[in-house]
């Protein structure tokens, strides 16, 4: 008996299971939890790379073919259907911006509430550096992340009250009280510029490497060195969210809490946006640092074909990595040059492009010829839309839009890569990039988060609406003068239309918010923009439909917009399982 | 590796030992015919209490040659398995265990000439002691063994033809484009192909330059393919050593005929070598070995053919374009032409720039993959009788080590297309300049990829104590521990079961019966404090039969009435390692100028009361043998519960608790669903000779209805809760038709659904909950899926046999499941999708009385196929899955020492489908089309 008892014993450690992990304990893993934090200083900041992670800047047009500026050529496209009536509180697009941004607010919160005990530097100076920069910049994200949710949440109910959403300004957990209920828009907004002002104290205004005189006092008293300073603060750490940067994101939602769908109960006025923006500007020394090529930031001249990884465009605030990449040509390009031609542009938008004297196309000083449609426009017109005639691609090929046309650009050929309205994109795109698959040409492009014009026209907007269009209230440059600028800029030289139109604030606004149509286009801006204006979202999609020398404007895609959708939807399922969450009006 | 009882585990089996060791008795006797694998031991048929089903598959083999073994192909046999399931058991994270000779194998690896029989363990107290991976029941493959005989040797041929059965009907060239244009203007579009292009299309002058390809044509896709197989089974032994082989190859070709595709094959060479030794009088072993080589080869495409039939439209390319069509003056051309090594027959390589590759040029010009795989299992087992020690009491220790790797091999080559361009000349199409796409290329270079290995551990041992006291009291315990692990290539953690089980059965003169069994099982994959459980089972069971006042009754052989309990606890559901943990984990990355790196965040909520998932189970059960075992019986009332599935209770968080990138979560899993699942099986068997004649005739039969009794659900009307719906429910809107008019379409607030502007031969949906529009809100619970199978599935077989001859038939039945063809694309015509001959009944304003489909659109159609019981069929359906006609030569011919017998036979598989949706049920889209197999074969015995 013994030995049979030897035996079992012997054959089950022996046989097979020397190595047992799995069997009665799991193999071993690097398990970390919520206080590892603590004792490790690189995952601390782990833990705030997934709130940058989750950051709300695609880089790529998205919900421009939603509004009267594009539409997609892809019929699974997610804004095409919400435009065409489908958008409900149950719509994916409805959920995005809700579960990232207060997922993102959450690592933000994790990383404030356990930075303390965490140790970057065995210095004490450098490790305060850590600390101011960090909770800087967790104070920034939290920030940006509450602009997004009011721009896509804040809504009034069915009481008339202008609501935000939950403030988080703590982390949750499975056993925190998640029953809560939206904060007025009023206390958003509050929250979000304390958190910016907490973030612009905190962080240098840019990551660069700086010499021992230029170590800011409140470390030198501390002794630091240069080196110090730079290790923290330096060149290595840009891209990251800066002071400067935290400034423009208040900038934005003090114009988004001034316009007409949030002014009456924000507590922000138009002169407030505009004075968060001229503080940013006058630092560049407000419209003569405007940058001459920043309405062409994103061409191959400007970007070249290595740029440096920390450097920023003049015209760039903040933009993503450099990526080599041709997947913006591969979508956008018309088929005879490889590309699927998603987003095409409106005959709306073509539009709106002035003449190159400054009128727009339906004045009759403007010299308009219908049957030369593209001749004698704002060059912006050409730069940023493809248009029949223009030339794009390696060999600067000919792009024919025509109906006639002999290969799959013309209009319609072929549902899912041929253009719908007669139009491709060129904006964002690179001509020197070539997505053919046996010739493939990929160059750098980065996703531009945020950039000088947006500012530039923010102030001009809010400005236009606290002053007027020509009084600077003691910032050295006026609504009109940024205008003149940016349109000069692009070269239109004549400034006689905008001298018509700087006689009243109304005419003024009407060029204001055109120019920013098209500065900005296909950077996801005018969504948001008609409905923070309480402007029409149902103009109907129009293209050109040229054959022969006929020129035909089409209808392409109606829109299908609700009044109520001025205020986008909570998710329907948080609402359904959170009694104190409260729906906007009409969802 | 030391876990509290499974260190006593010596102890406790030599304690649970000593009692019964004291009593005096004798032996008890068994009888080596007619016994039944059981979990860790066999039994008498005869007192089997239900709960398992033993197919004789040596015996079935006789008149029935199956030449694969899956759960198709042994399903109808037995009652309780439907060729899905193990009594309805769902089979997420593997389902039910396969075991081959008690080791966890695959079933595919088993040749059906090697097996001896299969064991169906359907009930809780039948698979208890297999621990917490086999709670979805266990199929039990036992191979065939030496016998104490002269040299057998038994050779077995067979060859026949795989026949398809249906082929999707896709349009032609002009029909597609005649009907696109239609769904053009459905949209109120413009139509953009020309008369012109529909006449040139159709007139087939060229189709060169309109091309009108049919992917099904016999060109392209034979009817028929070729399998054939051989094996030899040499077995014999003495006294002292017994042993058995089996060599088998079989090969199979493949319908194409395209290219590289005329190539494919299928091949596996396997041997098996069992040997059982008896080194002394009580103690005797075995060594099982098994090697597989597998084996197949395939052209080259980034999707298989058959998928590619379901998108490359007939008018978009020709493949091959005859070199004698270009202008012998357009120079430029024939050189270009001339360039490239891919002239097959005279034929280039044709594209468009759209269509720069196609399968047809991969199936030529890509070049081939060669897939092989190796599987090599061991196992060996010892038995030794203890008794010496105490009478009754035996030991074995059982130890398996399984080997499997497989690996491809390809080259892949890229190759160009031409876009030809057309001119005439004389009057006749030429073409009178390419232009090239993509470039020839040929690496030269054998890519390995797809390796994967994986290794399995199995040890068992265990002691049995067998007596009979006092000629009535049938005495059997034992006391088991086994464990097996399996470990896969790149795979961090393995797939693991350790347990300790009793049982404890008892019967009183074959008349009252008692089977207790208790599992200890552990489970790594929870919390420390968590990790172990105790699953016990009890079954009692009275043979009526043996009661004196039936005792000499020659009608009622057999009455087994059978009761039996049991709890399972098992972690097979229980998917990861750690789920009880937070976990937070490395993971995306965001860059910065220094360079970036990876983020940390949470992989879920940490819970660590995470406990078992937990099977209640009870079965009513009745057996028996009447009129002199003429018929024989079975039925069997389950009824089961499943509690603590693990869920993510999404009711109680916001969704901002869980992102997709990084694809992090503060959830907590839970121990959250419940389902139950019951229902009855029966099997009847009847056989009676008369004279030359004789015949069997047998049904089965399983019915099961299950239920979500518990979910983690917030709905806003009371129709949406999955709470007290089956558990296979399939969901969706209530279709009210097409909309008749363009009015009536606009007038009906159905936008939410995403099929933009709705027109008349759009599918209309019912409000359900009233709230004057129709969205995702709008949907209820339409009917079983029989995604375990069909709610009843039955098997019937009949054997007629008259001299020499035997005619064996076998019937499957499946009713009450059902499916959706919303996502199927034959049907779904919508943007540039192919069109089949569906697309001739879909709605017109012309054919509105009479269409079946809703319009064609060149939209998404997302109002049109969505869910809806407007997709959805009746899976019903009747087989007749088998026939074979077999003959054996009488034994009188063979009078010399060589040959001892011969067997010819035919046989036709999956012959014919009876079913209201035949149609739908036989057509394969996008996969290779279902076949009948007419076969013939012939046996002989040296």
């Amino acid at each position: 008996m013994k030995k049979l008892i030897k035996y079992i014993a012997v054959a089950s450690i022996v046989m097979g299971f020397t190595a047992c992990d799995d069997l009665f304990d799991p193999a071993i893993e690097n398990i970390k939890d919520e206080n590892s934090i603590d004792s490790e200083s690189n995952y601390a900041d782990q833990i705030l790379r997934s709130a940058y992670i989750l950051m709300p800047y695609p880089g790529d047009p998205e919900n421009d073919v939603a509004t009267d500026d594009a539409v997609s050529n892809d019929i699974n496209n997610d804004y095409r259907t919400i435009a065409g009536g489908a958008w409900t509180s149950q719509t994916g697009v409805s959920v995005n911006n809700w579960r990232d941004r207060n997922a993102s607010i959450q690592y933000c919160n994790l990383l404030l509430e356990h930075i303390d005990n965490v140790m970057f530097a065995t210095n004490e100076a450098i490790n305060e550096m850590f600390y101011d920069r960090l909770k800087g910049e967790a104070y920034g994200l939290r920030a940006l992340n509450m602009y997004y949710l009011l721009q896509n949440y804040a809504g009034k109910n069915s009481a008339g009250e202008l609501l935000g959403v939950p403030i988080w300004n703590h982390s949750f957990s499975a056993t925190s009280d998640l029953n809560v209920s939206r904060d007025s828009f009023k206390a958003c907004l509050e929250q979000l510029l304390s958190d910016a002002d907490a973030a612009i104290e905190l962080l240098p205004k840019d990551y660069a490497d700086i010499s021992d005189a230029q170590v800011p006092a409140k470390y030198k008293s501390k002794g630091v060195s240069a080196a110090q300073y730079n290790r923290v603060n330096g060149t290595n750490t840009a891209l990251r969210i800066s002071g400067r940067i935290v400034e423009a994101i208040a900038a934005q939602a003090a114009l988004l809490a001034a316009s007409p769908a949030f002014s009456d109960q924000s507590g922000v006025t138009w002169a407030d946006a505009a004075t968060r923006s001229a503080n940013l500007l006058k630092q560049i020394g407000g419209v003569a640092g405007m940058a001459p090529t920043g309405h062409l930031w994103y061409t191959a001249e400007e970007i070249g074909n290595d740029p440096a990884k920390a450097d920023y465009h003049a015209e760039i605030i903040w933009r993503g990595n450099n990526e080599t990449n041709c997947s913006r040509e591969e979508n956008n390009f018309p088929p005879s040059l490889y590309g699927k031609g998603r987003v095409n542009p409106t005959q709306n938008l073509v539009d709106a492009f002035p003449m190159l004297n400054g009128y727009p196309i339906s004045n009759a000083k403007s010299n308009y010829d219908s049957k030369n449609p593209y001749e004698g426009r704002d060059p912006r017109l050409q730069a940023y839309i493809v248009v029949n005639g223009s030339t794009l691609g390696v060999n600067n090929d000919v792009i024919n839009t025509t109906a006639d046309s002999d290969n799959k650009d013309g209009i319609d050929k072929e549902s899912g890569i041929s253009t719908r309205t007669g139009y491709y994109l060129r904006k964002l795109l690179r001509s020197d990039v070539n997505p053919n698959s046996t010739s493939k040409v990929e160059k750098p492009h980065y996703a531009t988060r945020i950039r000088y014009t947006e500012i530039f026209l923010a102030y001009a907007e809010a400005a236009n609406e606290a002053w007027g269009p020509k009084s600077d209230n003691g910032n050295g440059f006026s609504a009109y003068d940024v205008i003149k600028a940016i349109r000069n800029r692009a070269g239109i030289t004549d400034t006689s239309y905008l001298d018509e139109c700087a006689a009243s604030k109304e005419s003024m606004r009407e060029l204001i918010r055109n120019e920013r149509r098209i500065e900005l286009c296909f950077e996801n801006k005018r969504f948001w923009d008609l409905r923070r204006w309480n402007a029409n979202l149902n103009e109907t999609a129009r293209g050109m439909k040229i054959s022969g020398n006929s020129y035909d404007a089409v209808d392409v895609e109606k829109r299908d917009f609700r009044d109520y959708m001025i205020y986008g939807p909570l998710p329907y399922s948080d609402v359904l399982k959170f009694s104190n969450l409260e729906q906007n009006a009409g969802w | 590796m030391t876990t509290k009882y499974y260190k006593f585990l010596p102890i406790v089996t030599a304690a649970a030992l000593c009692a019964p060791s004291l009593m005096a008795a004798e032996e008890a006797d068994s009888d080596s015919d007619n016994q039944v694998q059981l979990a860790y031991r066999v039994a008498d048929r005869g007192d089997m209490l239900g709960g398992v089903e033993v197919l004789d598959f040596a015996k079935l083999m006789e008149v029935n040659y199956i030449n694969d073994i899956n759960n198709g192909t042994i399903s109808g046999y037995v009652s309780g398995f439907n060729g899905n399931s193990l009594w309805g058991q769902d089979g997420d994270n593997d389902g039910f265990l396969v075991l081959i000779d008690g080791v966890v194998r695959d079933m595919n690896n088993i040749i059906s000439t090697e097996v001896e029989n299969i064991t169906f363990m359907k009930g809780a107290a039948a698979t208890v002691l297999y621990g917490a991976r086999a709670s979805k029941g266990v199929i039990y493959i036992t191979t065939k063994r030496g016998k104490d005989a002269p040299l057998s040797v038994n050779v077995r041929a067979n060859t026949g033809w795989h026949v398809a059965k249906s082929f999707p009907e896709y349009l032609g060239s002009a029909e597609y484009m005649a009907l696109y244009n239609q769904a053009l203007i459905n949209d109120g579009k413009d139509p953009i192909y020309s008369q012109q292009d529909l006449y040139n299309y159709s007139s087939g002058k060229n189709p060169y330059r309109y091309p009108n390809i049919d992917m099904y044509s016999s060109d392209y896709v034979g009817r028929a393919y070729n399998r054939t197989d051989v094996s030899a089974e040499i077995s014999g032994g003495n006294e002292r050593a017994r042993f058995y082989t089996n060599v088998n190859y079989f090969r199979h070709g493949d319908y194409l005929k395209v290219g590289e595709g005329k190539k494919n094959y299928t091949d596996r060479f396997s041997v098996r070598g069992n040997i059982d030794v008896d080194i002394t009088e009580w103690i005797s072993a075995y060594v099982n070995t098994s090697a597989t080589f597998y084996g197949s080869r395939s052209a080259n495409s980034e999707n298989s053919y058959w998928a590619n039939a379901t998108t490359l439209r007939p008018n978009r390319i020709n493949p091959l374009i005859p070199v004698s069509l270009i202008n012998p003056e357009a120079t430029s051309a024939l050189e270009q032409i001339g360039a490239t090594a891919n002239i097959f027959n005279g034929y280039f390589l044709g594209g468009t720039q759209q269509d720069k590759t196609n399968v047809f040029a991969d199936y030529y010009a890509k070049g081939y993959s060669k897939f092989t795989s190796r599987q090599f299992q061991f196992d060996t087992g010892i038995n030794v009788d203890l008794g010496m020690v105490t009478p009754g009491l035996t030991f074995n220790t059982k130890y398996a080590v399984d080997y499997a790797t497989s690996y491809n091999t390809s080259y892949t080559n890229s190759y160009a297309t031409f876009v030809p361009v057309w001119g005439e000349f004389n009057g006749t199409d030429d073409i009178t300049a390419v232009t090239i796409e993509g470039k020839d290329e040929h690496s030269g270079v054998q890519n390995i990829s797809n390796s994967a290995s994986r290794q399995t551990m199995y040890w068992s041992g265990q002691f049995d104590y067998a007596r009979q006291f006092n000629d009535v009291h049938n005495f059997h315990a034992l006391v088991v521990g086994a464990g097996w692990q399996r470990t896969r290539a790149g795979q961090y953690h393995k797939t693991s079961s350790v347990n300790i089980g009793f049982e404890v059965d008892y019967n009183y003169a074959r008349r009252y019966y008692v089977d207790l069994a208790l599992t200890g099982v552990h489970s790594s994959k929870l919390a420390p404090g968590h990790r172990q459980g105790w699953s016990p089972t009890a079954t009692i069971g009275w043979n009526i039969a043996n009661e004196a006042f039936l005792a000499d009754n020659d009608a009622v052989n057999t009455l087994m009435l059978s009761a039996s309990a049991g709890l399972l606890n098992q972690d097979q559901d229980i998917q990861d390692y750690y789920m009880y943990s937070a976990n937070y984990t490395e993971g995306g990355w965001y860059e910065w100028a220094i360079g970036g790196g990876s983020a940390a965040y949470p992989k879920r909520g940490p819970n660590e009361g995470l406990t078992f998932v937990k099977i209640k189970q009870y079965t009513v059960g009745l057996r028996g043998e009447l009129f002199n075992r003429l018929l024989d019986f079975n039925a069997m009332y389950f009824n089961y519960k499943t509690t603590g599935l693990l869920g993510s209770t999404s009711t109680k968080f916001p969704s901002y608790f869980s992102t997709y990138y990084p694809e992090a979560s503060f959830v907590p899993y839970t121990n959250m669903n419940d389902n139950r699942r019951s229902g009855f099986d029966f099997g009847v068997n009847v056989k009676k000779d008369f004279g030359d004649f004789a015949f069997k005739f047998g049904v089965t039969g399983t019915y099961y209805d299950t239920k979500a009794l518990k979910r983690d659900e917030v709905w806003e009307n009371d129709y949406q809760y999955r709470e007290g719906k089956p558990i296979d429910a399939i969901w969706g809107y209530r279709a009210d038709g097409f909309f008749q008019t363009d009015e009536e379409a606009a007038a009906w607030d159905q936008s939410a659904l995403g099929g933009g502007t709705l027109k008349a031969g759009d599918l209309k949906y019912r409000d359900l909950n009233g709230d004057g529009k129709v969205d995702t809100n709008d949907q209820e619970y339409l009917g079983k899926g029989g995604w375990y199978g069909s709610p009843f599935f039955m098997g019937v077989n009949l054997q007629l046999s008259w001299k020499g001859f035997t005619l064996f038939v076998h019937g499957l039945g499946s009713f009450g499941g059902h499916g959706l063809l919303n996502d199927n694309s034959y049907y779904k015509m919508v943007g540039e999708n192919k069109y089949t001959a569906a697309a001739r009944e879909a709605w017109t304003q012309e054919t509105a009385a009479t269409a079946t489909l809703p319009r064609l659109t060149t939209g998404n159609g997302a109002n049109n196929y969505v869910a809806s019981d407007f997709w959805m069929y009746s899976t019903d359906r009747f087989d007749i899955d088998k026939i074979q006609l077999t003959y054996d030569f009488p034994k009188t011919l063979f009078h010399g020492p060589v040959i001892h017998g011969l067997q010819l036979y035919i046989s036709a598989d999956d012959l014919v489908t009876f079913g209201k949706n035949r149609e739908i049920l036989e057509r394969n889209v996008g996969s290779a089309p279902q076949s009948r197999f007419y076969n013939i074969g012939a046996q002989v015995t040296f």
